[in-house]
């Protein structure tokens, strides 16, 4: 009795107030993008709202049995976990492909993607792992040991394929990042293997997931936008694609500048203003040369990295889904067109394809406007950075492990799923967490939250559940 | 060591991202209006509107073909509940599986694009066509069971007689080829199959008007799309008066009723087509709408007398006798007889029929003498030019071949109806093919002097021969259009084409003409027409499959020709029995209305001439 209360004092209720606000406003979107009027039943089972509704009642009831659950038995079963995800994720590759994707096990119309829950499987070993006592990710064991974790799903995922999910696999790279990890051994390793040269460690090696983070997005960027257009502001200077990204490295530049002025000592201002400086060349350098490597590519593999990047022309050849996407975005306004009244992003006239799931965002932003939009970034960031704070507070490294994986999983999905409906990312089909339809998804998260949650109501041990 | 700091950089993406994706949907939301417009652009529908083809009328005003309301059964799947096939088939009283069948028809002719189906649920598709008033009387207020259907009114040809199904021929959905080719098109949409449909589809379709429309989330229409500024009205298509005579027309079908063949008729002065018969030939209102041609389009095809081959244009025919004409022309421009040269009747030569010998032109076509006309051409074909027979041979078939085609002969006679054939006039490259450079003279080509061995041509060619003689030398191409709109004919049709014969020479042919109706002896007496002096030829041309072929071409009145025209007659023997009569009275019937020998017509009415057909 006393552990209940307990349990009930510690959980974070900003938390579960916004997971539960998220989900109520999912459910809303839903409904008006699945149904042309209100006139369909909430709770009918065989549309698209009564499904979620019921998705949404059984991640209720999966949360409560985490909430009292005894960590100890969490503990114990991650490896068994793990590897039963591992066995489901081979097992589907045997099941019949649904658009092409072997991802599914399916019942009537109801489906279960084991990828959804191997990014809970996955961010529970490696939490397990990295909170050994014996485990440094400064060494050169534990940092490839710690990789394979997270390489042996990413692999079987993209057999799937399903190159989204393998994505998302990637924010666990900055959940080791903070922890510390280091590639310098190996690389200090390679160039020592050298006759006659011999270092002790490199700055990129340290830092290299926020390098390749940068370099991966400015080019991934520099592809999405080769095309588009922008007018400098106040001016009618017309910058085309790169460019727009170089002039905006250029305006960091100088608010950089200007904040070194204020905060810096005299003493160190050249170091770092060249430090940016230097920074600012190289990433110029690496959009332009993305750019002119695009361009000098034969067609076929050009088609092939549009085709990837979700740039590919759409049926009827006049635009692109991502193009129709940003129409139902842009055409919502200030205040949005009103509840059930998207013209683009309308279940009837199906301008936008997979807008339920994927693109339930333009329901979203067309009917709710900017307010809507803008409402939920700031939900969504501030859920992020209350995940960040409380996996800050954690005495416990598996805690504080988990808690930055989830963050991190859903912050790339928050960021990949917003950003391609409004001409920032690829397209990259992956849900935007708690109100994109489907109960594989929901569910995932849910367990996944519900599992933070429980972890957090127990801060107070330093070796939980161990 | 400690890294905590680290989670600045985490924190620091978080927020810049959102800030980013903020200014972003700012930007997109509220500043930027483009985006407003093209969601516009995307969510507004075009629906087209065809304007009604335009009407045709005969030569005298009298309404030909016009359109009459139909109704199309259309769905919208998406708006389709609980779909009852069994009593939708009930209703429109087609077999249970048609309803299945038509859907997956649907999809099919979508087509499909990078592997998806380029069908798509929230738009509008036929389902039936062509439904009558009488009909839809009965549907529309059973449709209310069947959400997601809905009919359409639209327009149908119809034709107000059941004749000249070859000239007008008939219009029906757009083929998938021509709706990937051609953007005016798309796929539902009617086009010009076969004959004048086809070859003024462009004046006869008009100009489709769009009208744009905006629609909400039901998919019900809210507005006009920017107050309908880009809206473009439909232009109803154009209206021709066609050259063709209908009452003269059915009544040459009527004649040819129970016979195969067909009847050309032209006013010589102005190339217009007053009729174009071809026999067996059917009502037009057969083909009118999709289920009337899926249903009776493959009986025509398959029956064996051919109904839809139009005869006319299409059918290519050695002309025997009324070639005899064009040879003497020819001979006389060429200096190479007079009009008063005479030849003897050596049935040694070419077989003939006991006459007096023909001591001239005029004559020679009077009893249609073939050695006659064997040495008429001999002489144009052996010039005596070149030394060897077999040069001399070649160097006058090619003057022959030019003056051929001066008359329109063995090239293309550019009608307005679609699908002509330019018949066969042989050259020395022909016969070099087969007999080899210098490997044949006038001796192995002999048959053309008679019109028969290679030389073909189609019944408008022998009518247009007709032309030629009553305009003593000049011809207008045929055409069956008078005037499109109120603007005249095509302006081709208006070009006089001069023969490299003068007119000087026509004079003792068409006497010869004359008297081969008017004179006792000449071999088409039944082509008399009383009070009207009329000049003919006939022709019967050897037939290797069957019974020979009846022909006969004529003009009048002489001096002052109206009607110039001829008459092919399958299987029907000598020219003069069958195709003369036929003649006769069709220049009655245009040039005073009634008919005055009841019973030559009568008997040219109850005769049948079908050939019997080999099984197969």
């Amino acid at each position: 009795m006393r552990k209940d209360q307990n349990i009930a004092q510690q959980t974070d209720f900003l938390l579960l107030g916004i997971y539960l606000l998220m989900v109520v406003f999912g459910i809303v979107n839903i409904h008006s993008a699945s149904n042309a009027s209100f006139d369909v039943s909430i709770f009918d089972i065989g549309n698209n709202t009564g499904k979620q509704i019921m998705w949404f009642g059984f991640s209720l009831f999966i949360g409560l049995i985490i909430m009292v659950f005894d960590l100890k038995l969490v503990r114990a079963s991650i490896y068994p976990a793990y590897l039963v995800v591992l066995v489901l994720l081979v097992a589907v590759l045997f099941m019949p492909p649904i658009n092409g994707q072997k991802s599914w096990f399916g019942v009537g119309s109801f489906g279960i993607q084991p990828a959804e829950f191997a990014k809970i499987t996955t961010a529970l070993v490696l939490a397990d792992y990295i909170s050994k006592i014996n485990v440094k990710l400064q060494n050169i064991q534990s940092v490839i040991f710690a990789n394979m974790i997270i390489l042996l799903p990413g692999i079987l995922i993209l057999l799937q394929p399903d190159a989204g999910t393998l994505v998302v696999f990637t924010a666990f790279l900055f959940v080791m990042y903070r922890e510390g990890i280091t590639y310098d051994p190996i690389i200090v390793r390679i160039i020592n293997s050298y006759p006659g040269v011999r270092i002790k460690n490199t700055w990129i090696g340290s830092n290299f997931i926020p390098i390749l983070f940068v370099v991966v997005i400015l080019s991934l960027l520099t592809l999405t936008i080769r095309e588009s257009e922008i007018f400098v502001p106040f001016t009618l200077i017309p910058l085309r694609g790169k460019f727009i990204i170089v002039a905006f490295i250029g305006v960091v530049f100088i608010l950089y500048y200007l904040i070194i002025q204020r905060l810096v000592g005299k003493r160190d201002r050249p170091k770092i203003l060249a430090l940016g400086l230097v920074s600012g060349l190289l990433l110029s350098l690496l959009v332009l040369g993305v750019d002119y490597g695009f361009e000098n590519l034969k067609e076929h593999q050009k088609d092939r990295i549009e085709l990837a990047l979700g740039l590919e022309e759409d049926p009827h050849g006049r635009d692109y889904n991502r193009y129709r996407a940003m129409s139902a975005v842009g055409s919502g306004g200030f205040s949005g067109k009103g509840y059930h009244n998207a013209t683009v992003a309308s279940p009837v006239l199906n301008h936008v394809p997979e807008q339920e799931t994927d693109f339930i965002f333009c329901t979203l932003s067309e009917e709710w406007g900017f307010l809507g939009s803008f409402g939920l970034v700031i939900i969504f960031s501030v859920f992020l950075i209350r995940i960040i704070i409380i996996a800050e507070r954690q005495k416990s490294t598996f805690s504080r492990v988990y808690a930055y994986s989830v963050a991190m999983v859903l912050f790339y999905h928050f960021a990949i799923n917003i950003g391609m409906n409004i001409g920032l990312a690829p397209v990259i089909g992956i849900p935007l967490p708690f109100f994109s339809y489907g109960g594989s998804s929901l569910l995932s998260f849910s367990v996944m939250f519900f599992i933070l949650l429980k972890l957090d109501s127990e801060r107070g041990n330093m070796l939980v559940g161990e | 060591m400690n890294f905590e700091g680290r989670k600045i950089f985490i924190i620091f993406f978080i927020v810049a991202t959102s800030i980013i994706y903020s200014v972003k949907l700012f930007h997109m939301q509220v500043i930027d209006n483009t985006w407003s417009e093209r969601a516009a652009f995307i969510s507004e529908t075009r629906r087209e509107i065809i304007p009604p083809r335009g009407v045709m009328f005969d030569r005298n005003g009298k309404k030909v073909v016009s359109n009459s309301p139909y109704y199309d059964l259309r769905f919208i799947e998406k708006n389709i509940v609980d779909l009852d096939t069994q009593a939708l088939a009930k209703l429109l009283q087609v077999h249970d599986t048609f309803i299945r069948y038509r859907f997956d028809e649907i999809v099919k002719q979508q087509g499909i694009y990078k592997g998806k189906s380029n069908y798509q649920k929230a738009r509008e598709y036929t389902f039936i066509q062509g439904i009558t008033k009488e009909e839809i009387a009965r549907i529309a207020p059973e449709l209310y069971r069947f959400p997601g259907f809905y009919e359409v009114a639209t327009s149908m040809r119809n034709y107000l007689y059941p004749n000249g199904a070859n000239i007008l021929g008939y219009i029906a959905e757009v083929d998938k080829e021509k709706v990937d080719n051609d953007p005016y098109y798309r796929s539902g949409d009617f086009i010009g199959k076969a004959g004048l449909e086809r070859f003024y589809e462009e004046e006869l379709r008009g100009q489709k008007g769009i009208k744009y429309l905006l629609r909400n989330a039901a998919n019900n229409t809210i507005q006009s799309f920017d107050e309908g500024r880009m809206d473009t009205m439909a232009i109803q298509g154009k209206n021709l008066t066609l050259s063709i005579d209908i009452d003269l027309q059915a009544y040459g079908e009527q004649l040819m009723k129970n016979k195969l063949g067909c009847i050309v008729a032209i006013e010589p002065a102005t190339g217009e087509i007053l009729a174009l018969v071809s026999s067996p030939s059917y009502d037009p209102n057969l083909l009118v709408g999709r289920q009337n041609i899926s249903a009776n389009y493959p009986k025509l095809l398959l029956d064996p007398y051919m109904p839809l081959f139009p005869r006319p244009t299409q059918a290519e025919y050695p002309p025997g006798s009324v070639f005899k004409l064009i040879q003497a022309l020819i001979a006389m421009q060429e200096g190479v007889i007079t009009a008063n040269t005479g030849f003897p009747c050596t049935s040694s030569i070419v077989g003939c029929h006991g006459h007096a010998p023909a001591g001239n032109v005029s004559s020679a076509v009077k009893v249609s003498c073939n050695p006659y006309f064997y040495y008429t051409t001999k002489k144009i074909i052996e010039q005596g030019k070149k030394k060897s027979i077999f040069e001399d041979a070649a160097e006058g078939l090619a003057i022959w071949e030019r003056y051929m085609h001066s008359f329109g002969l063995g090239v293309k006679l550019e009608t307005d109806i679609y699908g002509i054939r330019p018949g066969l006039i042989p050259n020395p490259a022909f016969y070099d093919r087969w007999y080899g450079k210098n490997g044949w003279a006038f001796k192995t080509i002999r048959s053309i002097a008679i019109g028969q061995g290679e030389v073909k041509l189609t019944p408008l060619q022998m009518a247009n021969v007709a032309a030629v003689i009553a305009n003593r030398g000049w011809f207008i191409t045929p055409h069956c259009v008078k005037s499109i709109g109120d603007d005249g004919p095509h302006p081709e049709y208006l070009i006089k084409n001069k023969t490299m014969v003068d007119s000087v020479h026509f004079a003792p042919v068409i006497d010869g003409m004359r008297r081969v109706i008017e004179e006792p002896g000449g071999t088409g007496k039944n082509a008399k027409v009383p009070g009207i002096t009329v000049c003919g030829k006939t022709g019967t041309v050897e037939n290797p499959h069957g019974k020979d072929h009846s022909v006969f071409i004529a003009f009048a009145p002489m001096d002052n020709p109206q009607i110039a025209i001829a008459v092919f007659t399958e299987n029907a023997g000598f020219g003069g029995t069958w195709s003369a009569p036929i003649t006769s009275l069709m220049i009655e019937f245009y040039l005073k209305r009634e008919i005055s020998d009841k019973a030559k017509e009568q008997r040219i009415l109850d005769a049948v001439i079908l050939p019997t057909l080999k099984k197969k």
